[in-house]
């Protein structure tokens, strides 16, 4: 009897610890597949937004605002521990980003709120306000 | 009450100084300075490697 619960107990917890990740990657699916289509993207402020036109369901509304919040969080912490605003430390991150993170046929949004899209033969602009 | 006794005093010293105030002209438009830009394009190169730690520590978010 109490070794059939220790069993159950012990199934239960390592449901609960396979769970999550499983879950967090069918999320990433849905938010790498609007990526994909161009109706979410990377903005020049740090975060990520919906372009316009952009079909979303309050799934993917739901997990996008999720990736704002903690990103958010992350900026929050390293800007105070740097002494620089939180938009400084997300417009930095921003600009590694878009150096290196935007695929071919992603859109993203620039420093002026616009919203482009990076093809073959045309690079990601890069905001001015980074490196060079 | 106070602020009479103050400019009855101020006008009082004009008179006995013989002098006529002078109006300073501020400029029609506020001086701008525009270090804005500068010291955030150094402040986010400082932060470049702060920045690329970020992305690969939370490759979840990014």
């Amino acid at each position: 009897m109490t070794r059939e619960f220790a069993l159950t107990a012990a199934w239960m917890a390592a449901a609960l610890a396979l769970s999550p990740p499983a879950a967090a990657q069918q999320g990433d699916a849905v938010v790498a597949q609007a990526r994909a289509s161009g109706f979410l993207g990377e903005q020049a402020d740090g975060f990520l937004g919906f372009a316009p036109g952009a079909q979303i369901s309050a799934d993917l509304r739901g997990r996008v605002g999720q990736i704002n919040i903690r990103r958010r969080a992350v900026y929050t912490s390293r800007a105070s521990e740097r002494n620089v605003t939180v938009n400084e430390m997300a417009a930095a991150v921003a600009c590694e980003i878009f150096a290196t993170r935007i695929a071919v046929g992603e859109r993203y949004r620039d420093e002026a709120g616009q919203w482009r899209q990076r093809t073959a033969s045309q690079a990601v602009s890069t905001p001015s306000f980074c490196a060079p | 009450m106070r602020a009479h006794l103050l400019t009855a005093g101020l006008g009082a010293v004009m008179l006995t100084a013989g002098c006529i105030p002078v109006q300073i002209q501020a400029p029609d438009e506020p001086i701008e300075i525009n270090l804005n830009i500068n010291i955030r394009q150094e402040v986010i190169v400082r932060l470049e490697r702060d920045a690329r730690e970020l992305l690969e520590q939370n490759s979840d978010l990014f």
